[in-house]
């Protein structure tokens, strides 16, 4: 098991170099002088071009690459011009936010959806069936953002039984209570849309599993049906909704920053925004490269995950 | 034609359409409609309720007119969207067919790069090059169309690479076309469909996108504004004046509602898997319709079956796969089902514990009695309660038929926690010596392999192992050998007469193979179309066949050292079993066949003392029925 970790980490260096350079053509492709930006249109062109001598920008394409990503690799991913700081201490502190909510997302998102999923496969075109496949269609159209200030406007506003946004009380205890209730209006927000594709996948995963020979001897062996689903059905069909997993904590992770933005969270998407509208680029591109990276190594857990499940990969 | 006429019978997909056809009408339609100006701003009428005095549904934050802007942003919207949508799908569908087509380090070099963007969470790589462009409803229209490039060149690609290898493109490649023409001419064409599928299930996230970075402040700019950016702008209203927040947003959940809809319907007719139904799952048990009285019991078996029927129900055909069969098995003997692929043995053995699949299987008449008790139409529960543990089944292909990813050693235990309740180092004590019983060497170690580290033997006997857990009374074998070599066949017929024996098991094996037959069965049935057309005692039949079917069957089975001896094939084919023809099923292919065969239903008649046949004109004269 060791040995296929390591492997998969090696495999993973390519795709992280990989994106890092994706990542650098793109904010290459900036069109007018980043300086210019940086100092405003009012700028005297000795300044500018002290500037562009600080950042390296006078130097050719390949070798900046090379430098910018040496320095990532020491942990320093440049100063933010708008914020005055590290861009790595910033990000670090905003994904830790965004973390938590898409880390609650998408625990709510994977045991929601698989077992709608399998409800749903298991009474095929009954009424529970048909009220999944209702409830997941109006679950993957609605925008996550509209559906995120309706909860506001209900759960909030008039329920008053959350709060309205931010991750933490401004005056009192800065507790797991107190967290939670502010977690839970987002957290659900931005798992409606990923649930709603989970299940839908898990239903036709779930279906083709219980057509297969094995479920048939599972019911010739007088296996309770509940087992029969939930056991013998569930487990094979895991084999192929895992990588849905895997890509639904993609947009989950990146979705986060519609739900940020609505519910004025402090992570890591609102940070982003912010940050391109200020046209500080340093930030998003650090921003960008570090999640990233986080998510390449997700995916390697997901893998990970899928060996242990299915023996016939060999570990 | 057919898949206008499909997807008209899917009323959710037209609900769909019709929705999206109004929506997408009115949006043309916006600059000749009475609408107010969306730009003028009146701040003195700001924030006015839906239905108010000269505004449909009311004004916005700046005064402006929120049935006129929710128009002209439903049309700006559905325009990015589109456009967005038709661009990804072009440059991916350019990329896939290049990369698909040319294969090799072309294929490998493109896909690499694509499996790198899809490696992305996808709105990230979208927002890092709205930062690279900077805000702007084109950029982020860009952005939108750049991050789903690579679904649709992924798509693509696996069918170009299909249909590059078809021989009408080898045929052009013969007749001196360029790449580029066979490009154009024979592969686009084909993908075109696949494009507008693709684009039929992205298109709703595509509007979904653009809107969203609008609605972060990186897509339109004001004053002019599409859905996600009215609802961007409402936001800072959204306590007090909820209604400029519903509205914009309403829409967008109508619109790509009514797209997914329609894309599902698309989807699901184009897709042939879902024409044919092939995509239910199957029940607990087999679907029973009994519209004739129910058979009484009768006989010493331990289970008769009487009159059985089973057929398949696909769309209006019927299928009479099994059309009436009697058998019955005693304790301690082996009855043996023979019969050519598709005769109905398998049916008839599925059906005794309602293991058909259904839909689209239907039991429509007659009775399996266990012991005198009914089994066709009990509740579930005692049918669950007998199955593997009075009557179990040993099925073909173990491979297929075990769970591939739990241990045999788990198998079985589940088997015997089913019907005992026994501890699990109990039930995997058992489970070991089961395996020993099966002839396992080192039993200890292999219960805790997985099905696809045995080899086939092994696998089989795990399956017998299985059956034998709770000591059952009848052994159902549907095939247990065919997918053996013949040594191992050998091991495992003796191992199942061996059973019997010792244990007084009642044994129903269905096989095609009369050497099978001749080892191991004390009586055997022939099936033909569905029906059994002769049964008796094994010896008697192998040496005198009497049914002309029968006869033939045998004359196809080629015997060690008799090189000299014709193996003469039966002309024609099986008949379809949803048109049978009247009488004999096998008389279009019987040397024999008279007027007589073809007019009546024939009957199973006894033939001689032990025998019984579904003949008019036996191969044999009766007196030599016993021989």
């Amino acid at each position: 098991m060791t040995g296929y970790i390591v492997k998969r980490l090696i495999s993973a260096v390519p795709v992280l170099l990989g994106i890092s350079v994706i990542v650098f053509l793109i904010m290459a492709m900036i069109p007018g002088d980043p300086a210019t930006a940086i100092l405003g249109s009012y700028a005297t062109p000795e300044n500018v071009e002290k500037l562009n001598r600080d950042l390296g920008l006078d130097k050719p394409l390949v070798q900046r690459y090379f430098i910018w990503l040496g320095n990532m690799l020491q942990g320093d991913f440049g100063r933010s011009f708008s914020l005055n700081r590290a861009v790595l201490d910033e990000v670090l502190e905003r994904f830790n936010a965004t973390l938590v909510l898409a880390g609650t997302s998408f625990v709510i998102c994977s045991i929601l959806g698989v077992a709608a999923g399998v409800v749903s496969a298991a009474r095929q075109y009954g009424l529970a069936d048909k009220a999944i496949t209702f409830a997941v269609l109006l679950g993957i159209s609605i925008p996550s953002f509209f559906l995120g200030m309706m909860m506001i406007l209900i759960f909030a506003v008039n329920l008053r039984w959350f709060p309205v946004s931010g991750m933490w009380p401004i005056y009192g205890a800065r507790d797991l209570s107190a967290l939670v209730s502010h977690l839970t209006l987002p957290a659900i927000a931005l798992a409606v849309v990923a649930t709603g594709v989970i299940a839908r996948l898990s239903r036709s995963a779930m279906l083709e599993v219980l057509r297969q020979d094995f479920i048939r001897t599972a019911r010739a062996k007088g296996v309770h049906e509940r087992s029969v689903i939930w056991r013998h059905g569930l487990r094979a069909a895991m084999v192929s909704i895992i990588p849905v997993l895997g890509i639904q904590a993609g947009f989950v992770l990146s979705g986060a920053v519609y739900i940020e933005m609505v519910f004025q969270w402090p992570g890591v998407g609102r940070m982003l925004v912010d940050a391109i509208l200020k046209r500080d680029i340093l930030l998003v591109q650090g921003g960008v490269v570090f999640v990233a990276a986080c998510y390449v190594l997700f995916n390697i857990a997901v893998d990970v995950a899928q060996s242990l499940l299915d023996p016939r990969i060999k570990a | 034609m057919s898949f206008l006429r499909l997807l008209s019978r899917n009323r959710l997909a037209l609900a769909g359409l019709i929705v999206m056809s109004v929506v997408v009408l009115l949006a043309l339609l916006t600059p000749i409609l009475p609408l107010p100006d969306p730009d003028v701003t009146n701040t003195a009428e700001r924030f006015k309720k839906p239905f108010s005095e000269g505004a449909l549904l009311g004004t916005d934050h700046l005064g402006r007119d929120l049935a006129s802007r929710l128009m002209w942003g439903t049309r700006l919207s559905l325009a990015v969207g589109f456009a967005a949508a038709v661009a990804a799908a072009t440059i991916g569908a350019a990329i896939g067919v290049i990369a698909g087509f040319y294969g090799g380090r072309v294929d490998n070099v493109i896909m690499r790069g694509v499996d790198m963007l899809m490696g992305f969470p996808y709105i990230l790589l979208a927002l890092a090059i709205v930062a690279a462009l900077g805000p702007g409803l084109l950029n982020a229209l860009i952005a939108v169309a750049a991050v789903n490039i690579p679904f649709f060149a992924r798509n693509i690609r696996g069918v170009t690479v299909g249909i590059a290898h078809k021989e009408f493109v080898d045929a052009a490649r013969l007749c001196g076309m360029s790449n580029a023409r066979i490009i154009i001419t024979e592969v686009v064409p084909n993908v075109i469909p696949v494009i507008v599928i693709a684009m039929s299930t992205t298109i709703g996230w595509m509007i979904l996108e653009t809107a969203g970075l609008s609605f972060l402040g990186l897509g339109s700019q004001p004053p002019q504004a599409d859905l996600g950016s009215m609802l961007g702008e409402a936001r800072s209203a959204l306590i007090t004046n909820p209604h400029t927040s519903v509205v914009p947003g309403a829409m967008i959940l109508v619109i790509v509602m009514a797209i997914n809809l329609l894309g599902d319907g698309v989807r699901d007719a184009l897709d042939p898997r879902l024409k044919s139904g092939a995509l239910s799952r199957p029940m607990p048990t087999t679907m029973v319709r009994r519209k004739k009285p129910v058979p009484q019991p009768e006989g010493d078996g331990i289970l008769s079956l009487r009159d059985l029927q089973t057929q398949f129900h696909v769309k209006d055909r019927i299928y009479k796969a099994v059309g009436g069969v009697d058998l019955s098995v005693r304790p301690g003997e082996c009855l043996g089902i023979i019969g050519e692929s598709g005769s109905g043995k398998s049916v008839t053995a599925l059906s005794i514990m309602g293991l058909v699949a259904s839909p689209p299987g239907v039991i429509t008449g007659g009775a399996v009695h266990y012991k005198g008790e009914d089994l066709i139409g009990a509740p579930y529960e005692t049918l669950r309660r007998l199955r593997g543990d009075r009557v179990a089944y040993i099925f073909q292909d173990p491979l297929a038929t075990l769970h591939p990813l739990y241990t045999v050693g788990a198998q079985l235990i589940e088997a015997i926690q089913s019907h005992h309740r026994t501890s699990t180092s109990e039930a995997r004590a058992r489970a070991i010596e089961l395996l020993k019983s099966v002839r396992i060497p080192n039993a200890e170690a292999r219960v805790d392999n997985y099905p696809h580290e045995m080899s086939g033997g092994m696998r089989q006997r795990v399956g017998i192992a299985m059956a034998l857990a709770n000591d059952p009374e009848v052994i159902i074998a549907d095939e247990p050998t065919t997918a053996l070599d013949v040594t191992v066949q050998a091991q495992i017929l003796a191992l199942l007469d061996d059973l019997r024996r010792e244990r007084g098991l009642a044994i129903i094996f269905i096989t095609h193979d009369f050497g099978v037959v001749a080892q191991l069965c004390d009586r055997v049935a022939v099936m033909y179309a569905g029906r059994i057309v002769e049964e008796g005692p094994t010896d008697a039949i192998l040496n005198a066949p009497a049914h002309p079917y029968t006869a033939r069957l045998m004359a196809c089975v080629p015997e060690l050292g008799q090189g000299r001896r014709q193996l003469a094939a039966i002309p024609g084919l099986p008949p379809v079993v949803d048109k049978l023809p009247a009488g004999c099923a096998f008389a279009d292919r019987c040397p024999k066949a008279a007027s007589a065969c073809r007019s009546g239903d024939i009957d199973l008649g006894p033939f001689g003392p032990a025998r019984k046949i579904r003949c008019i004109a036996p191969e044999i004269p009766v007196q030599e029925a016993t021989a």
